[in-house]
Protein backbone atom coordinates (compact mmCIF):
# COMPACT_ATOMS: atom_id res chain seq x y z
CA UNK A 1 0.00 0.00 0.00
CA UNK A 2 1.40 3.48 -0.65
CA UNK A 3 1.78 5.51 2.55
CA UNK A 4 1.75 8.89 0.71
CA UNK A 5 -1.91 7.99 -0.65
CA UNK A 6 -4.38 9.70 1.59
CA UNK A 7 -6.56 7.26 4.00
CA UNK A 8 -9.56 9.15 3.18
CA UNK A 9 -10.37 9.92 -0.38
CA UNK A 10 -12.75 13.41 -0.09
CA UNK A 11 -14.56 12.35 -3.33
CA UNK A 12 -17.14 15.13 -3.28
CA UNK A 13 -14.82 18.12 -2.30
CA UNK A 14 -16.62 21.64 -1.90
CA UNK A 15 -19.93 20.59 -3.15
CA UNK A 16 -20.43 18.31 -0.20
CA UNK A 17 -20.36 21.25 2.17
CA UNK A 18 -23.41 21.81 0.72
CA UNK A 19 -25.23 18.48 -0.30
CA UNK A 20 -24.43 15.06 0.13
CA UNK A 21 -27.52 13.52 0.79
CA UNK A 22 -30.07 13.90 3.78
CA UNK A 23 -27.91 16.54 5.72
CA UNK A 24 -29.54 18.17 9.39
CA UNK A 25 -30.48 21.51 10.87
CA UNK A 26 -26.46 20.73 12.76
CA UNK A 27 -24.80 20.03 9.34
CA UNK A 28 -26.24 23.22 8.26
CA UNK A 29 -25.05 25.33 10.91
CA UNK A 30 -21.37 23.64 10.46
CA UNK A 31 -21.62 24.92 6.96
CA UNK A 32 -21.82 28.36 8.01
CA UNK A 33 -19.38 27.70 11.39
CA UNK A 34 -16.91 27.03 8.39
CA UNK A 35 -18.04 30.27 6.06
CA UNK A 36 -18.56 33.04 8.45
CA UNK A 37 -14.77 31.47 10.53
CA UNK A 38 -13.40 32.03 6.86
CA UNK A 39 -14.63 35.20 6.67
CA UNK A 40 -13.79 36.19 10.09
CA UNK A 41 -10.13 34.85 9.61
CA UNK A 42 -9.89 37.13 6.24
CA UNK A 43 -11.44 40.19 7.67
CA UNK A 44 -9.36 39.93 11.07
CA UNK A 45 -6.10 39.70 8.32
CA UNK A 46 -7.38 42.96 6.46
CA UNK A 47 -8.27 44.90 9.80
CA UNK A 48 -4.70 44.18 11.24
CA UNK A 49 -3.93 46.23 7.95
CA UNK A 50 -6.20 48.49 7.48
CA UNK A 51 -5.64 49.79 11.18
CA UNK A 52 -1.84 50.29 10.74
CA UNK A 53 -3.24 53.01 8.35
CA UNK A 54 -2.89 55.14 11.96
CA UNK A 55 0.80 55.07 11.12
CA UNK A 56 0.42 57.29 8.26
CA UNK A 57 -0.49 60.44 10.96
CA UNK A 58 -3.77 61.85 11.48
CA UNK A 59 -4.82 63.01 8.31
CA UNK A 60 -4.53 59.26 6.80
CA UNK A 61 -6.78 57.78 9.74
CA UNK A 62 -9.27 60.31 10.03
CA UNK A 63 -9.95 60.02 6.29
CA UNK A 64 -10.32 56.17 6.22
CA UNK A 65 -12.61 56.41 9.72
CA UNK A 66 -14.69 58.88 7.34
CA UNK A 67 -14.87 55.73 4.65
CA UNK A 68 -16.16 53.69 7.45
CA UNK A 69 -18.82 55.66 8.77
CA UNK A 70 -20.39 55.71 4.85
CA UNK A 71 -23.25 53.58 4.57
CA UNK A 72 -21.97 50.73 2.34
CA UNK A 73 -19.38 50.39 5.29
CA UNK A 74 -21.70 50.43 7.93
CA UNK A 75 -23.36 47.22 6.41
CA UNK A 76 -20.47 45.52 5.99
CA UNK A 77 -19.62 46.05 9.42
CA UNK A 78 -23.02 44.70 10.35
CA UNK A 79 -22.57 41.64 8.40
CA UNK A 80 -19.33 41.18 10.43
CA UNK A 81 -20.80 41.43 13.97
CA UNK A 82 -23.58 38.98 12.39
CA UNK A 83 -21.25 36.59 11.66
CA UNK A 84 -19.35 36.63 14.30
CA UNK A 85 -22.25 36.33 16.83
CA UNK A 86 -23.35 33.35 14.89
CA UNK A 87 -19.89 32.02 14.89
CA UNK A 88 -19.57 32.39 18.86
CA UNK A 89 -22.90 30.93 19.93
CA UNK A 90 -22.52 28.48 17.69
CA UNK A 91 -18.80 28.08 18.60
CA UNK A 92 -20.53 27.46 22.43
CA UNK A 93 -22.86 24.94 21.07
CA UNK A 94 -19.99 22.82 19.55
CA UNK A 95 -17.73 23.51 22.81
CA UNK A 96 -20.48 21.95 25.13
CA UNK A 97 -21.56 18.84 22.62
CA UNK A 98 -17.09 18.22 22.35
CA UNK A 99 -16.98 18.31 26.67
CA UNK A 100 -20.59 16.05 26.39
CA UNK A 101 -23.01 18.33 27.51
CA UNK A 102 -26.90 18.33 26.87
CA UNK A 103 -26.28 14.78 24.51
CA UNK A 104 -28.54 12.78 27.22
CA UNK A 105 -27.13 9.48 28.43
CA UNK A 106 -26.77 6.87 26.50
CA UNK A 107 -29.77 4.45 25.76
CA UNK A 108 -29.92 1.19 24.38
CA UNK A 109 -30.60 1.89 20.50
CA UNK A 110 -34.36 0.87 20.53
CA UNK A 111 -36.94 2.00 17.56
CA UNK A 112 -37.90 4.73 17.61
CA UNK A 113 -34.23 6.07 17.82
CA UNK A 114 -33.58 9.02 20.15
CA UNK A 115 -30.10 10.11 19.07
CA UNK A 116 -27.89 12.68 20.51
CA UNK A 117 -28.31 15.04 18.19
CA UNK A 118 -32.00 14.68 18.68
CA UNK A 119 -31.41 15.03 22.21
CA UNK A 120 -29.20 18.46 21.49
CA UNK A 121 -31.68 19.79 19.22
CA UNK A 122 -33.64 21.92 21.95
CA UNK A 123 -30.22 23.64 22.91
CA UNK A 124 -29.84 24.18 19.20
CA UNK A 125 -32.91 25.75 18.50
CA UNK A 126 -32.39 27.74 21.83
CA UNK A 127 -28.83 28.75 20.80
CA UNK A 128 -29.56 30.02 17.18
CA UNK A 129 -32.90 32.08 18.39
CA UNK A 130 -30.38 33.98 20.78
CA UNK A 131 -27.85 34.67 17.64
CA UNK A 132 -30.82 36.18 16.10
CA UNK A 133 -32.21 38.38 19.17
CA UNK A 134 -28.39 39.37 19.50
CA UNK A 135 -27.98 40.04 15.64
CA UNK A 136 -31.41 41.99 15.77
CA UNK A 137 -30.66 44.44 18.55
CA UNK A 138 -27.10 44.87 17.29
CA UNK A 139 -28.59 46.02 13.81
CA UNK A 140 -30.74 48.48 15.45
CA UNK A 141 -28.16 49.78 17.65
CA UNK A 142 -25.80 50.46 14.76
CA UNK A 143 -28.00 51.93 12.30
CA UNK A 144 -30.45 53.65 15.20
CA UNK A 145 -28.18 54.35 17.73
CA UNK B 1 -0.49 13.51 20.89
CA UNK B 2 0.63 16.67 18.98
CA UNK B 3 -3.06 17.44 17.49
CA UNK B 4 -4.75 16.62 20.34
CA UNK B 5 -2.63 19.44 22.00
CA UNK B 6 -3.48 21.92 18.99
CA UNK B 7 -6.84 20.97 19.40
CA UNK B 8 -7.12 22.01 22.75
CA UNK B 9 -5.30 25.12 22.73
CA UNK B 10 -8.06 25.99 19.53
CA UNK B 11 -11.17 25.22 22.16
CA UNK B 12 -9.30 27.27 25.14
CA UNK B 13 -8.63 30.10 23.34
CA UNK B 14 -12.48 30.63 22.96
CA UNK B 15 -13.48 32.04 25.87
CA UNK B 16 -11.07 34.78 25.78
CA UNK B 17 -11.66 35.65 21.94
CA UNK B 18 -15.50 36.03 23.18
CA UNK B 19 -14.62 38.44 26.26
CA UNK B 20 -11.88 40.08 24.61
CA UNK B 21 -13.63 40.44 21.11
CA UNK B 22 -16.72 41.19 23.16
CA UNK B 23 -15.06 44.12 24.75
CA UNK B 24 -13.64 45.43 21.22
CA UNK B 25 -16.91 45.39 19.91
CA UNK B 26 -18.23 47.30 22.80
CA UNK B 27 -15.64 50.12 22.79
CA UNK B 28 -14.97 50.53 18.70
CA UNK B 29 -18.52 49.73 16.83
CA UNK B 30 -21.23 49.61 20.03
CA UNK B 31 -19.75 53.41 22.13
CA UNK B 32 -22.92 55.13 22.37
CA UNK B 33 -24.78 52.33 23.94
CA UNK B 34 -21.88 50.89 26.83
CA UNK B 35 -20.26 54.33 26.97
CA UNK B 36 -22.49 56.83 26.16
CA UNK B 37 -19.87 58.24 22.91
CA UNK B 38 -20.34 58.93 19.51
CA UNK B 39 -18.47 56.04 17.26
CA UNK B 40 -17.14 58.98 15.74
CA UNK B 41 -15.64 60.33 18.96
CA UNK B 42 -14.66 56.95 19.97
CA UNK B 43 -12.60 55.97 16.84
CA UNK B 44 -11.16 59.61 16.79
CA UNK B 45 -7.48 59.98 16.26
CA UNK B 46 -6.64 61.22 19.83
CA UNK B 47 -9.15 58.98 21.22
CA UNK B 48 -7.56 55.73 19.95
CA UNK B 49 -3.80 57.05 20.83
CA UNK B 50 -5.37 57.43 24.35
CA UNK B 51 -6.72 54.47 24.80
CA UNK B 52 -3.55 52.61 23.03
CA UNK B 53 -1.27 54.10 25.58
CA UNK B 54 -3.21 52.35 28.45
CA UNK B 55 -0.80 49.08 29.37
CA UNK B 56 -3.46 47.43 30.15
CA UNK B 57 -5.45 47.74 26.78
CA UNK B 58 -1.83 46.85 25.07
CA UNK B 59 -1.64 43.70 26.57
CA UNK B 60 -5.22 42.94 26.35
CA UNK B 61 -4.97 43.83 22.67
CA UNK B 62 -1.78 41.15 22.46
CA UNK B 63 -3.83 38.66 24.02
CA UNK B 64 -6.30 38.95 21.77
CA UNK B 65 -4.43 39.11 18.57
CA UNK B 66 -2.62 35.67 19.33
CA UNK B 67 -5.94 33.98 20.31
CA UNK B 68 -7.78 34.93 17.50
CA UNK B 69 -4.79 34.39 15.21
CA UNK B 70 -4.48 30.99 16.57
CA UNK B 71 -7.92 29.97 17.24
CA UNK B 72 -8.82 31.48 13.24
CA UNK B 73 -5.53 30.08 11.59
CA UNK B 74 -5.82 26.92 13.37
CA UNK B 75 -9.25 26.39 12.25
CA UNK B 76 -8.59 27.50 8.18
CA UNK B 77 -5.18 25.09 8.41
CA UNK B 78 -8.27 22.45 9.79
CA UNK B 79 -10.62 23.14 6.15
CA UNK B 80 -7.65 23.23 3.91
CA UNK B 81 -5.50 19.98 5.53
CA UNK B 82 -9.20 18.14 4.79
CA UNK B 83 -8.58 18.21 0.86
CA UNK B 84 -6.98 15.50 -0.35
CA UNK B 85 -3.35 16.49 -0.57
CA UNK B 86 0.16 14.86 -0.37
CA UNK B 87 2.11 14.66 3.21
CA UNK B 88 4.51 16.63 1.60
CA UNK B 89 1.92 19.55 0.62
CA UNK B 90 0.60 19.52 3.70
CA UNK B 91 3.70 20.50 5.61
CA UNK B 92 3.73 22.96 3.02
CA UNK B 93 0.55 24.52 4.29
CA UNK B 94 1.49 23.77 7.87
CA UNK B 95 4.74 25.83 7.46
CA UNK B 96 2.77 28.53 5.24
CA UNK B 97 -0.25 29.20 8.16
CA UNK B 98 2.74 29.24 10.66
CA UNK B 99 4.62 32.00 8.57
CA UNK B 100 1.53 34.09 8.02
CA UNK B 101 0.36 33.63 11.31
CA UNK B 102 4.14 35.00 12.79
CA UNK B 103 4.31 37.47 10.35
CA UNK B 104 0.65 39.02 11.02
CA UNK B 105 1.15 38.82 14.97
CA UNK B 106 4.40 40.34 14.57
CA UNK B 107 2.86 43.30 12.55
CA UNK B 108 -0.09 43.72 14.63
CA UNK B 109 1.97 43.90 17.85
CA UNK B 110 4.39 46.60 15.81
CA UNK B 111 1.13 48.58 15.58
CA UNK B 112 -0.01 48.01 18.91
CA UNK B 113 3.59 49.25 20.34
CA UNK B 114 3.69 52.13 18.11
CA UNK B 115 0.28 53.07 19.38
CA UNK B 116 1.18 52.83 23.09
CA UNK B 117 4.28 54.54 22.27
CA UNK B 118 2.75 57.68 20.78
CA UNK B 119 3.75 60.71 21.87
CA UNK B 120 1.27 63.17 21.36
CA UNK B 121 1.85 66.56 20.05
CA UNK B 122 5.41 65.15 18.79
Amino acid sequence: MNSNKPAYNNRLGLKGWVYAGKYTFERYLYLGHRLTGMGLIAYMLLHIIETANRMRGVEAWEELMGLFASWPFKIIEYLLFAAAVFHALNGVRLLMTELGFFLGKPKEPVYPYSSSIKRHRPLTYIIMALAGLIIILGGSSLFFP
Amino acid sequence: MRETRLWSWHLLVIPIIIVLLGAHFAVMHYAPVFYGVSVEKAREFETMIERGKSITQFVLYILLLAAALYHGLYGLRGIIRELPMSPALGKIVDMSIIGLGLFIFAFGTYVTWWTFSFKIGG
